[in-house]
């Protein structure tokens, strides 16, 4: 098999789809162990498409395998294919290797719980249709991909419908990415309006040649980027993400922190070459990452949900990753990707393991002090952690530092400065949430009792990736990326063609002032909530009162959309409301049935009964006919 | 011979009397009988244009002889209905007979 057939990692986990949609129930233990097989096969497979694609001759250059889906007449010709280039490569890597992670954890952590098997199930049809994600070679099979991911987060998200809450927030997410996804849907019937073809490498060579106006290429993407802001959460579509924690915290780990919410990256990452060619959207891209990466940077210091910091946090590294992006350098948004993917993965895995390991808590308000309980959990979270804080030598340290870097070479200055508030504060509230979940002062003595270690089906996969974390940052040196078959880290690997490659240098005023950043971050943080204390930042909070409520509600955005749909929608619907009652349906339906019952009311009186009147009446008809024939015809 | 007019306006004449009769009667059996006065006029023009302007074929007569059939079933049913009114009603007038309305 070789990276031709890279289809087969998607159609696997698809056919294990199907079987547990349809028998798991009947399966023993829900056929868990199908599921963690297929992703495994997967996984195992993935090192073969690798090889065979380091080993082309091209070399690095992309693989395409396509065939003709549908045809009408000579004009329209629909082929669809995969494409494989190293930005799919690297969201291979990421999708099977947390999948198999997350896969092996939902087996402690789903235990006991109902609908097993279809939980399993879903996760399958989300594999299969991420990996498809990654390697659609055009934008429909692209955009199908990426409604069954969105289908996916839907159910995974509302799996434990019997909560309201659930119902409403999975309802909230799928209605907050659909506005996102019928702007791609729109961007992709602008550029094959106007391209005359759905495959992505062939419009990037249309725009590049000028094909493409400036104004309607901008429109087009701009379509397309709300799509990419809608599924990554950027702001304002972040509204989603948080309350996408009611689901499993598994399904947390893969689809909302390390998969499908990186589709927006992807896809904008795919489609760079033509963003650089039209005029302003890079830096649209910019000032959006820019924004969501300081907003969310603010919201997460004053959650006591562990998940939600979790979720604001990656929101937030999504906003770096497009940075990278704005600042034309898919390699480097690339890169944080995949650190991001395995960190943040690991830090909600480890969220799901004090949840399953406290008894479902998951408040701050409640835990601290689970060191000691959870020794396992609570070492590889402090790596996850400073990894996302961002301290060398962590996977985190690296990508981020390598976003300074490309962010003051294309955009200067002020940029930076923006970044490194949002780098302070990512810093500061991971130290807190570290703080307040495993060290000092146990809130809540009962929880702290009862907590214990979970078990090494949990546990296994924490430490495989807390290694990752620990080392995947070292990828971006030269020798690092030379032994492991890539031609010289991965900056070198991933490039566009026409930027040429670039071999990664370590700034030491960069590094330097990245390493500031962190530890301003996570001393400051420790300062104020060593031991578990809370008595500095109660004194914080009561000091700014008005602040502090500002960022606990989270900059009142669901407070503005609640308002925005109350007035406006339910507004609108109200004059609709008055429109069907008084105008469709008093006027229009009542009144025709009264003119007809009132024009019977007058004619029923022609009906006498009478049988001569009726005889009169026909014969009378018929010598008027007689003569009015006798008019016509003269 | 005759001629063919003489046959139409006698036949207009017997049609009229019977639409007489259909309006100004209030006897039901009356009105039967001015119903078939109508329906034989219609008779005698048949029969008169099949002889006049195809004498070699007898289409005409045969509707005549249809009608003349229609007409005995239409007076069958036609009196049957009279006696079950006269039955009910003891009466044959057909103003009598007006609770078929509004």
């Amino acid at each position: 098999m070789g990276a031709e057939q890279a289809w087969v990692l998607a159609a696997i986990p698809a056919g294990v789809f199907l079987v547990l949609a349809l028998f798991g129930r009947a399966l023993p233990r829900g056929g868990d162990y199908l599921g963690v097989a297929a992703i495994a096969s997967s996984f195992a497979l993935f090192f073969v498409v690798l090889a065979d694609f380091l080993d082309t001759p091209g070399k690095l250059g992309p693989v395409v395998n396509d065939i003709e889906w549908s045809s009408i007449g000579d004009t329209f010709d629909l082929r669809m294919g995969i494409f494989i280039d190293p930005i799919t490569i690297v969201m291979f890597a990421v999708v099977v290797t947390v999948a198999l992670m997350v896969n092996i954890f939902s087996i402690g952590y789903m235990k006991g719980e109902p609908r097993y098997h279809w939980f399993f199930a879903v996760l399958q049809l989300f594999a299969a249709s991420m990996l498809m994600l990654v390697m659609a070679d055009n934008l429909l099979l692209l955009y199908i991909s990426w409604e069954l991911v969105g289908v996916c987060s839907f159910l995974l998200i509302g799996f434990y419908w019997e909560k309201r809450s659930a119902t409403e927030a999975a309802k909230k997410a799928f209605v907050t990415t659909r506005i996102g996804d019928v702007g791609l849907l729109i961007g992709i019937i602008l550029l094959w309006k106007e391209g005359g073809t759905f495959n992505i490498q062939e419009l990037i060579h249309l725009a590049e040649e000028g094909h493409f106006s400036q104004p309607y290429l901008f429109t087009a993407l701009a379509f397309i980027f709300l799509g990419c802001m809608g599924k990554s959460a950027q702001v304002p579509f972040h509204v989603w993400l948080p309350d996408a924690m009611e689901g499993p915290t598994p399904v947390s780990a893969l689809i909302h922190a390390a998969t499908m919410v990186v589709a927006g990256v992807y896809l904008t990452a795919r489609l760079l070459p033509m963003f650089e060619v039209a005029d302003g959207m890079l830096l649209t891209v910019t000032i959006v990452g820019l924004i969501t990466a300081l907003l969310t940077g603010f919201m997460a210091l004053a959650q006591t949900d562990i998940k939600k910091v979790l979720a604001y946090s990656t929101v937030g590294q999504l906003g770096f990753m497009f940075i990278a992006l704005g600042a034309g350098e898919p390699a480097v948004a690339m890169f944080h990707l995949m650190t991001h993917a395995f960190f943040k993965a690991l830090l909600f895995l480890g969220a799901g393991s004090v949840i399953i390991g406290t008894h479902h808590n998951q408040e701050m308000d409640r835990l601290g002090g689970l060191w000691r309980k959870m020794p396992i959990t609570g070492t590889t979270f402090l790596i996850g952690s400073l990894a996302l804080a961002g301290l060398p030598p962590l996977a985190g340290f690296w990508s981020k530092d390598e976003i300074f870097v490309v962010l003051e070479h294309r955009w200067g200055a002020w940029a930076v400065i923006l970044l490194g508030i949002s780098a302070v504060t990512t810093a500061f509230y991971t130290t807190r949430l570290f703080i307040r979940t495993f060290m000092g002062r146990p809130a809540d003595p009962h929880v702290y009792e009862h907590a214990r270690e979970t078990p090494p089906v949990m546990t296994g996969p924490l430490v495989f990736l807390a290694l990752l974390a620990l080392t995947s940052g070292f990828v971006v040196f030269h020798d690092v990326g030379k032994a492991l078959g890539f031609p010289g880290g991965i900056t070198e690997f991933i490039f566009l063609p026409h930027h040429g490659p670039h071999e990664y240098e370590l700034k030491w005023g960069f590094a330097a002032a990245s390493l500031a950043m962190a530890v301003v971050g996570i001393f400051s943080a420790a300062w104020m909530y060593w031991g578990n204390d809370l008595r500095r930042s109660t004194a914080l909070a009561n000091w700014q009162p008005g602040i502090y409520d500002m960022l606990r509600r989270k900059f009142y955005f669901d407070e503005l959309y609640q308002g925005m749909i109350d007035r406006g929608v339910l507004g609108f619907s109200y004059l609709v409301s008055w429109f069907d009652r008084y105008v469709v349906n008093d006027t229009g339906v009542d009144g025709s049935a009264q003119i007809t019952g009132f024009t019977g009311g007058v004619l029923k009186y022609l009906q006498t009964g009478r049988v001569p009147n009726y005889a009169m009446a026909v014969a009378l008809g018929v010598i008027g006919l007689a003569i009015a024939g006798l008019v016509v015809r003269g | 011979m005759v001629p063919l007019e003489n046959y139409l306006a006698l036949s207009a004449i017997v049609f009229a009397l019977g639409v007489y009769g259909v309006l100004a009667r209030r006897n039901a059996v009356m009105i039967l009988m001015s119903v078939e006065l109508m329906l034989n006029a219609v008779n005698i023009n048949f029969v008169a244009f099949a002889a006049y302007l195809d004498p070699d074929r007898i289409v005409g007569a045969i509707f005549a002889v249809f009608i003349i059939t229609v007409a005995a079933a239409e007076v069958g049913l036609a009196l049957a209905i009279v006696i079950r009114l006269f039955r009910n009603r003891a009466t044959a007038n057909v103003d009598e007979a007006a609770t078929m309305k509004w």
